[in-house]
């Protein structure tokens, strides 16, 4: 890894930008803490991390959405401290948003021209002008269309001339892959080297190694709002990144001891059969998904996140339904059934969305631990409140939730006693025979995390299958029996968790072939 | 402290709001000329003064509670039913049909009177009913198609009494009013003293009935249980198996129904005879009452009282001493706005 504390050698050396010691609070909640950051004109700048790691938020620092909470910026030699993404962008910032911002009736060209400073609109000239733009960068572009009825490939092509037609000295893009096809990915980093070799300096938030690999000059690596890692050679030094991105260094001994032996196996527990996902925007997110998980076993899914394994968990979770392809818990199919019927033949969810899925933030903890079996709870027609309660606190104690009592708010607890409060909701389901676990330690504290692994490798001693899907490698390795490599949506690889090693499986997660 | 306090006794914002407004009515009264004891007097009188204004007072309370009790209900599941004008509008068409046309005069006491009331029950579900599937199968926003389900319901009302096909009584010369017939005494929902010098009707304890039972169900059933859920997180919810889409139509259509039955019983308790713009806003008084209740059935109850008593005392004012009518609706709305700034203030900053 390269240090970055030279001094620079000459003016010229001194970078286009530069962050000192920056941080940004929002609430009580850390996005970034002292961030240094230097980026330098004509070369490609790649931040890599994984969600929630603070990418964004430092791109959104740099182009003034965000003012930070301490620290300094420099920009052309002068400290930088927009008001707004106005005054970035007249400074000659220019950001391609993760999520696009155009009028989806107008058509490709009038959107380029909305806010355009022209003072008198000739939209034939500036037609021609755009496109011979868009030429000398290779975008090929229709700028007739409407918007909306453009691929989201082509709409990212607007998105990118719109700020090249600014001439900026420096171009943030914020995951600009996320929603591409492989062959448009190419074209867009071709473009990017185009870009920089005029002398801008790019900046590109990705977690795709493969990216990296081809296009990056220099690399840091964020990871809970802090640089974990810088390379200025980053072809030669992917193994040190994808450590630095991935690897939990303050994963507990516990946890990392093998938690699994492997070896015993039951009759099938789930079945999923071609599981496939397009998304609205036509993309191919999960590609024909085939696996079955046994009695007894803990079946990991390794994969850099972003890369299908969110909505093989959803539509496991009856958040989302698959395109194509069908799910059964044991002979049930449950590919379009609703929920209930899942929880009715065994089958547990600790879903990746916490918030969004697992609990009701406003209701008490006794009601969030036993909201899918209240039926059981009645006495003349009424819920009986008494029972609920004492049920609850037994629940509470068995799976160690930390809470002041029973009533309170499950939103007062931390997210580790959430967590457990939802297991002890999943893991108690009657005749649990199915345990699917998205992301189960994401944002946990190292406790809450060995209690999680506890909690699911009781529950498999027990006979449960359990598919563990999580981005954080170490935990897949240590808790598995079997692995499934998840890259671009497709399961590459299945490996035997005890005959497989961590630099293996990292490398099929970053796409290098079996 | 003293914010974390207030936010502690339950219902202190609502009667510090309440005094707060009241003193700016006092103020505006000052503004407009009048001799405050004088208006003071009339209010008092007009709220409080004899067995017939306590009783018409009271009356008029029973009409926000219903209302004020559905609203919290469907705000419950997280859903906002603005459109109880509506459904008093079309509860009151169905009562005075039924008990006009539909048979109810021949029936056996009390079923006689019961039965209508049960019909405006009926169709204020359906009405509402409508805005929950709309908004189970198309997404349309909930507030939008009650309000508007309300403007064709209110003017369903006038086409239906001046349509003598309709509910129109027959035209005997060009002076008949465009109004129903009076609907039998027997469809005429009782009143508890038996005496007109003090007209409490029997709708004061089907509503104090109907309390407890939204109490019950919002507390202890397991249907209310699963509004709960629904209101805090849908996708949750379906998770934990409930029927989402179902639970809100239906917590709409409970709604509706007691709308229905508000309706039913400003035709059968008090005006025993269907006109155009019969409720003049009770629907949209009991929807800030349901509002200021936040989510409480004791509030529904005080907050109906609140504006059944300061709606008799603020007629009375006008009448005795010139100070407009409309004042007790500034008042009104100075409550609300203190209410839902005392909670912004309270709970937004916490965010």
């Amino acid at each position: 890894m390269a240090a970055d504390n030279l001094p620079p050698l000459s003016l010229d050396a001194a970078p286009l930008f530069s962050m000192r010691g920056i941080s940004k609070a929002f609430g009580n909640f850390m996005a970034l803490s002292g961030v240094d950051l230097d980026l330098n004109a004509g070369e490609i700048h790649c931040l890599l991390g994984e969600n929630g790691a603070g990418k964004s938020t430092l791109c959104n620092l740099i182009f003034g959405v965000h003012a930070p909470s301490d620290g300094k910026m420099n920009y052309l030699g002068a400290p930088h401290d927009p008001g707004g993404p106005r005054d970035a962008l007249d400074g000659g910032i220019a950001m391609v948003h993760q999520h696009f911002s155009l009028s989806p009736d107008l058509s490709a060209l009038d959107n380029l021209l909305l806010g355009s400073t022209l003072k008198r609109l000739n939209r034939k000239s500036a037609q021609a002008r755009i496109e011979a733009l868009a030429d000398s960068y290779g975008l090929k572009l229709d700028l007739t269309q409407r918007v909306g009825d453009l691929a989201v490939g082509e709409r990212q092509r607007v998105e990118i001339v719109k700020a090249l037609v600014r001439r900026p000295r420096l171009l943030i893009l914020d995951e600009p892959t996320a929603v591409l096809l492989p062959e448009e990915i190419s074209a867009l980093l071709k473009t990017c080297r185009k870009v920089a070799d005029e002398g801008c300096g790019v900046v590109m938030v990705t977690h795709k190694l493969a990216e990296i690999r081809s296009a990056a000059d220099r690399v840091t690596v964020i990871r809970t709002g802090k640089v974990v890692a810088k390379s200025d050679a980053p072809a030669k030094e992917m193994d040190l990144l994808v450590s630095a991105m991935i690897g939990r260094e303050d994963l507990p001994d516990a946890a990392r001891q093998r938690l699994r032996k492997g070896g015993r196996r039951g009759p099938d527990v789930m079945q999923a059969d071609g599981l496939s996902y397009r998304d609205a925007m036509g993309a191919l997110r999960l590609d024909k998904a085939s696996f079955t998980v046994t009695a007894g076993e803990v079946v990991g899914i390794a994969g850099v996140e972003g890369n299908g394994q969110t909505e093989l968990g959803n539509i496991l979770g009856g958040v989302l339904r698959p395109t194509e392809g069908r799910w059964f818990a044991g002979d049930y199919d449950l590919t379009h059934a609703p929920a209930r019927n899942a929880t009715s033949h065994g089958v547990g969810i600790v879903p990746e969305d916490r918030h969004g899925v697992a609990i009701a933030e406003g209701m008490s903890v006794t009601d969030n631990i036993l909201n899918n079996r209240v039926a059981a709870y009645t006495r003349f027609g009424l819920l009986d409140r008494k029972r609920m309660k004492a049920d609850a606190a037994e629940l509470m104690s068995r799976f160690d939730v930390r809470a002041s009592g029973p009533d309170i708010p499950i939103a007062g607890l931390s997210g580790g006693n959430q967590q457990k409060a939802v297991l002890a909701r999943e893991l108690t389901t009657p005749g649990l025979k199915f345990l699917l676990a998205a992301q189960p330690t994401r944002g946990l504290d190292i406790g809450a995390v060995n209690s999680v692994y506890d909690m699911i490798r009781q529950a498999c001693d027990d006979g449960v299958g359990v598919l563990l899907i999580s981005s954080e490698l170490d935990e897949v390795l240590a808790a598995s029996d079997r692995i499934l490599v998840i890259y671009r949506g497709r399961i590459v690889a299945q490996r035997n968790a005890n005959e497989t090693s961590r630099e293996e499986i990292g490398a099929l997660m970053a796409g290098q072939a079996a | 402290m003293t914010k974390r306090n207030l936010t502690q006794i339950p219902g202190a914002i609502q009667i510090l709001s309440v005094l707060a407004a009241f003193f700016v009515g006092l103020l505006l009264i000052l503004a407009t000329g009048a001799s405050l004891s004088q208006s003071v007097t009339a209010f008092v009188q007009g709220a409080f003064g004899t067995g017939y204004s306590i009783s018409v007072s009271i009356n008029r309370a029973v009409i926000f509670a219903l209302v004020g009790l559905g609203f919290i209900i469907a705000a419950r599941a997280g859903l906002t039913n603005v459109g109880g004008e509506g459904q008093i509008a079309i509860g009151g068409m169905a009562a005075t049909a039924v008990a006009l046309y539909g048979g109810a005069e021949g029936l056996l006491w009390p079923f006689s009177f019961l039965y209508p009331m049960v019909a405006a029950c009926i169709a204020g579900a359906v009405w509402a009913g409508i805005a929950g599937f709309l908004k189970v199968r198309a997404g349309t926003n909930e507030v939008i198609s009650t309000l508007l389900l309300s403007f064709i319901a209110i003017w369903l009302v006038y086409w239906s009494v001046q349509s003598p096909v309709l509910l129109r009584q027959p035209m005997t010369s060009a002076a008949t009013l465009p109004e129903s017939l009076s609907i039998p005494v027997t469809t005429q929902i009782p009143l508890l003293t038996g005496s007109y010098a003090s007209p409490v009707t029997a709708g004061a304890i089907v509503a104090l009935i109907l309390a407890i039972f939204t109490w019950v169900l919002l507390g202890r059933s397991i249907f209310g249980f699963r509004l709960r859920m629904v209101g805090e997180n849908p996708t949750a919810a379906l998770r934990a198996g409930v029927s989402v889409d179902r639970d809100m139509v239906l917590a709409l259509a409970i709604a509706g129904a007691f709308g229905g039955l508000a309706g039913a019983m400003m035709i059968q308790g008090e005006q025993y005879a269907l006109k155009a713009g019969f409720s003049s806003n009770y629907g949209f008084d009991g929807l800030v009452v349901g509002l200021l209740a936040r989510g409480r059935v004791s509030g529904v109850i005080l907050g109906a009282l609140l504006f059944g008593f300061l709606r008799s005392g603020g007629i009375m004012m006008e009448m005795a001493a010139s100070v407009p009518t409309a004042l007790v609706q500034i008042v009104q709305g100075l409550i609300v706005i203190f209410v839902a700034g005392a909670a912004y203030w309270l709970e937004g900053k916490r965010r």
